[in-house]
């Protein structure tokens, strides 16, 4: 399944709530838990995460990773974690719209004038 | 999960963070990481590389992207990193101003009293030029005028002529005809006085976007039938003053030239009406018959006391307005001589004035804005010296600071650094001092005109100015914090030899601009005092006003009779030589007119002086008359038209000296010449003897309006009210105004000159003080560093006079040097303000010689107490010393 458009910023921001990551363990992640239901696109991922970390929601580390190698690490800033709060309440907001409006099986009452 | 990298790798990169190098670091650890797994799931090395480097998408571009974004960050962040150190600099630079408390005194004093001037000088230009009116939308606000002669004189315009021009135009969203500054003679509450007031089309008003503080304006249909609506708006303070902001002047009556109006609005209080004359009373045009009294119907297409002022319409320009306006010309003004030929459409700004090129008030705050900048220079001059001792002082500071490593161009940024928060401070302290300036400014100038009536000049500030003022002042503190900082960063011994003599090139030419300073100030100041007491009239005790019966509707015939029972009753006052009168036009300055010879039969013509005076005019002002007699009582409507000429016309006219008895036209009327008066000399330097012709005021049956000239034997102000009363005792509906003493009115004439003469003495005196302190500052700073070499001088023989001579010889040459420029200097400035000086300038040289000897003293004074100190050195301690 593709991206909707817009997504792939709050995903990101979600995935570093469990403390920091680098870009290749930020796919592996949201592949795993969205059940392979959500494919990154690895070179999308990292123009991404350049620009969330130029807004001041990310800020980023080299560190060493599991493999041994020179790995950058990204974490939310306190900016990024808010930031990440608002869009969650967004996209529920949204998805429950979508669904109540898919879901339905009879159009709505007319409105009184 | 993420390991630390160890302490030493994290400041790998901490000379300069590499952003390409960061991209393909962190691009290059994920494709391995996908290789590894796919070689651990069995793929071989090289076919992995590729499925990773394929499933990644297009690296290249990533790769760009990175770089870019991470180049800009990195750049924000320096930029943030700059502005912190400049943030160090200045609470560093604070710290060491608090400990050096009569340094920054003195510099911030110095600074600010340069800027004071030009801060002064700045805010009267935006006042003059800039300053938009108080109404909505100012920008869009424009005046139109119509102009005569090519462009070159204003014009103005008759009611049907801004009927048409309000009708067709399209670039104006609306245009308004206003009749400012009208002399309207009121009562109210049963006293009665002179106020100004206008006369505005109903949509004057709207047209500015004005809200009346109490009532309404005027309603169309109120202008809209000649003389029928008799309503009234009042001014905000004439409300203020005549009815303590009471909310029931709405309904009042209010006479006006005999005429009762009644008051239905009072203006806004920001608002003062468009000229620098306020506004007291406001008048629909259709009862400009009861305003106006110089036509017999103001309303009529040849009668002309309006001018119009328009709002743009959206998006059209002044220059475009101006393009269709020209082409709406009413079809009698083409080929009209002398009279209106042409429109101009000019933004609002600035006070209003009629005057198109306005060039004259240019040329003034050009002159004004000339002797700020060179009193800035001087400021700036000693300032050098003074920052210049202060490096040399803190050598040791900066050796220091260079020693931990601050570089030349960090110690360069911290003394500009320091120059800029000194030359705000600077600004801010000439800011204060320039409210000090314009306020006496103000006061002194711009709160009455000529006749004493009051106008009004807005001098508060505005962004422009104080943005101007801040910008003015840091290039100064750069300019006086350049040298001094290059000199104390050259590291070289030469440097500390080099910096006295600077030093002295910068006491020399504030020497120079001393001299010229006081010299021009000087000059100006005779030249004002020559005109007062110029050749041939006498100012003193003459008391000048002006009646108007015409305008309580008298006959021509009644009118006179009203005037010379006022002279009569005048001349019989036990206090009063002698009373005389001028028909329109004031007294010594007159009107214009052409004089010829008959037998000229029009072919040429000479531009005079006209005026029209009564019997005893060149007693009162004492003019002699140099040959034949001065007009007489019987110079009336019955005899003869008779004309008296001034010497320099009667040389032209007649060089074999026959003028008595002689014919001379009179703007084609031919007088015969009774008798030749002296040249009154009012021309500035640069302008010729005016030539003058008078006729006898008798001999004008339809004299408009009159002024008074009466000599008195005491001081003329403290008799005006006596001589008011005198005259209004004739009948208290006459008007008289424009009371005021010759003397008075004449200073009031040159007040350009006045307002430079007084700008230029306090140029002049500061400069003066400035230098002698600048030397003194570069001589007792030499002297501190040579206190050795004084000390072996006098070891080996030289006595205290001769040392005291030596230092005084040192400093006197640097003086010496600056004063003989600033003679040179001061008479290439006096040439350019040969307009604004009057008499022969015979003793000019005087001026010149004494700003010379004043400066020198002041140098001498300056040399002497270093001398004096270095002759008291005792040889022994100062050889101890080192």
């Amino acid at each position: 399944m593709d991206l909707v458009r817009g997504t792939l910023d709050v995903l990101i921001l979600k995935s570093l709530v469990w403390g920091p990551l680098h870009g290749y363990a930020i796919t592996d992640l949201i592949r795993r838990q969205t059940d392979e239901a959500l494919l990154v696109e690895e070179g999308t991922l990292y123009p991404a995460l350049w620009r969330l970390e130029t807004k001041g929601l990310l800020e980023s580390e080299w560190g060493i990773s599991d493999n041994n190698r020179k790995a950058k690490y990204y974490r939310l800033t306190t900016e990024g974690k808010r930031r990440l709060r608002e869009e969650t309440r967004y996209w529920e907001a949204y998805a429950a719209a979508v669904a109540k409006m898919l879901g339905a099986t009879r159009p709505p009452l007319a409105e009184e004038k | 999960m993420m390991k630390r990298i160890p302490a030493w790798r994290r400041y790998a990169r901490i000379f300069g963070a590499d952003p390409r190098a960061d991209v393909d670091d962190e691009l290059e650890f994920h494709i391995e990481t996908r290789v590894e797994e796919l070689v651990a799931q069995g793929w071989d090395p090289a076919s992995a590389r590729r499925q990773a480097e394929s499933q990644f998408g297009d690296l290249a571009a990533i790769r760009q992207a990175g770089e870019e974004l991470h180049g800009r960050r990195r750049r924000t962040l320096e930029r943030r990193d700059w502005w912190s150190g400049y943030l160090h600099d200045v609470r560093y630079t604070l710290r060491c101003m608090r400990r050096a408390t009569t340094f920054t005194i003195a510099v911030v004093l110095t600074l600010g009293l340069g800027t004071g001037a030009i801060a002064t000088v700045f805010t009267l230009a935006n006042t003059l030029f800039f300053r938009r009116l108080p109404v909505d939308r100012p920008e869009q606000v424009a005046m139109v005028q119509a102009t005569k002669e090519r462009g070159r004189m204003p014009g103005w315009v008759s009611y049907p002529e801004y009927v048409h021009f309000r009708d067709h135009t399209r670039s104006f969203a609306g245009l308004a005809a206003h009749y400012s500054n009208a002399p309207l003679f009121t009562t109210i509450r049963n006293q009665s006085r002179e106020v100004t007031g206008a006369v505005v089309s109903a949509n004057f008003f709207p047209l500015l976007g004005l809200q009346p503080a109490l009532g309404r304006f005027f309603r169309d249909d109120e202008d809209a039938v000649p003389d029928r609506d008799r309503v009234a708006v009042l001014g905000y303070d004439a409300w203020s003053k005549w009815f303590g902001r009471s909310p029931e002047v709405l309904g009042a009556p209010l006479r006006i030239n005999g005429a009762t109006f009644t008051i239905v609005g009072v203006a806004p209080e920001a608002f003062r009406g468009i000229t620098i004359q306020p506004d007291d009373v406001y008048l629909p045009t259709m009862m400009s018959r009861a305003a106006f009294t110089w036509c017999a119907d103001s309303l009529a297409v040849d009668c002309r006391p309006f001018y119009m002022i328009g709002r743009l319409a959206n998006g059209r320009t002044a220059a475009e307005a101006e393009a269709e306006m020209s082409t709406l010309l009413p079809t009698w003004w083409t080929g009209q001589d002398g009279g209106n030929s042409a429109i101009r459409v000019l933004p609002a700004r600035g006070v209003f004035h009629p005057d198109l090129s306005r060039s004259e008030e240019r040329r003034f705050v050009e002159l004004l804005a000339a002797v700020a900048a060179t009193l800035l220079l001087v400021c700036c001059a000693n300032l050098a010296g003074l920052l210049m001792s202060r490096n040399m002082a803190r050598k040791r500071e900066f050796a220091i600071r260079s020693s931990l490593g601050a570089g030349n161009a960090r110690l360069m940024r911290q003394l500009a650094t320091e120059s800029m928060v000194l030359a705000l401070g600077g600004g801010l302290a000439g800011l204060l001092l320039s409210r000090g300036l314009t306020a006496a400014l103000n006061a002194l100038f711009y709160s009455a005109d000529r006749s004493g009536r009051p106008i009004y000049y807005n001098f508060a500030p505005e962004p422009r100015v104080l943005f101007a003022v801040a910008a003015v002042s840091m290039l100064a503190g750069l300019l006086a914090g350049v040298i001094p900082a290059w000199r104390t960063l050259e590291r070289s011994g030469a440097a500390s030899l080099k910096q006295p003599r600077i030093g002295r090139w910068l006491a020399g030419a504030q020497a120079a601009a001393a001299v010229a300073l006081a010299a021009i100030a000087g000059v100006l100041a005779v030249s004002a005092q020559a005109l007062l007491t110029a050749s041939h009239f006498d100012a003193a005790h003459v008391a000048l006003l002006r009646i108007r019966p015409r305008a309580a509707h008298y006959t021509p015939e009644r009118a006179q009779q009203f005037v010379r029972a006022a002279i009569q009753r005048l001349e019989a006052l036990p206090a009063v030589e002698s009373a005389t009168m001028v028909g329109t036009g004031a007294v010594l300055v007159g009107n214009n007119a052409q004089a010829a010879l008959p037998e000229w039969i029009g072919t040429r013509s000479i531009h005079c002086t006209y005026l029209r005076i009564g019997p005893r005019y060149f007693e009162t002002l004492r003019t002699p008359v140099l040959r034949g007699r001065e007009f007489d009582q019987r110079d009336n409507l019955q005899s003869p038209a008779v004309a008296l000429v001034s010497e320099s016309l009667a040389r032209t006219l007649w060089p074999g000296g026959a003028a008595i008895g002689a014919l001379v036209e009179v703007n084609g009327r031919p007088h015969q010449v009774v008798g030749i008066a002296a040249d009154v000399t009012l021309q500035n330097r640069t302008e010729a003897q005016r030539p003058y012709v008078y006729t006898p005021y008798w001999q004008n049956a339809a004299q408009v309006e009159t002024q008074l000239a009466v000599r008195v034997k005491g001081d003329p102000a403290a008799m005006l009210p006596e001589i008011v009363r005198e005259v209004g005792r004739g009948d208290p509906d006459v008007p008289i105004g424009n009371t005021v003493t010759l003397a008075a009115d004449m200073a009031a004439g040159i007040s350009s000159e006045r307002i430079t003469g007084a700008f230029l003495s306090f140029a002049a005196g500061l400069s003066v003080v400035l230098a002698g302190i600048g030397l003194y500052g570069v001589l007792a700073y030499s002297m501190s560093h040579r206190t050795r070499e004084i000390g072996i001088r006098m070891a080996v023989g030289a006595t205290a006079a001769g040392v005291r001579r030596m230092v005084v010889r040192e400093g006197m040459a640097v003086v010496l040097t600056g004063v003989a420029a600033g003679v040179g200097l001061s008479l290439g400035g006096a040439r350019e303000v040969r307009h604004l000086l009057y008499g022969s300038g015979a003793g000019d040289a005087a001026i010149y010689a004494a700003a010379a000897v004043l400066v020198a003293a002041v140098g001498l004074l300056a040399c002497w107490i270093p001398a004096r100190r270095a002759a008291a050195i005792e040889p022994m301690s100062a050889l101890r010393e080192q």
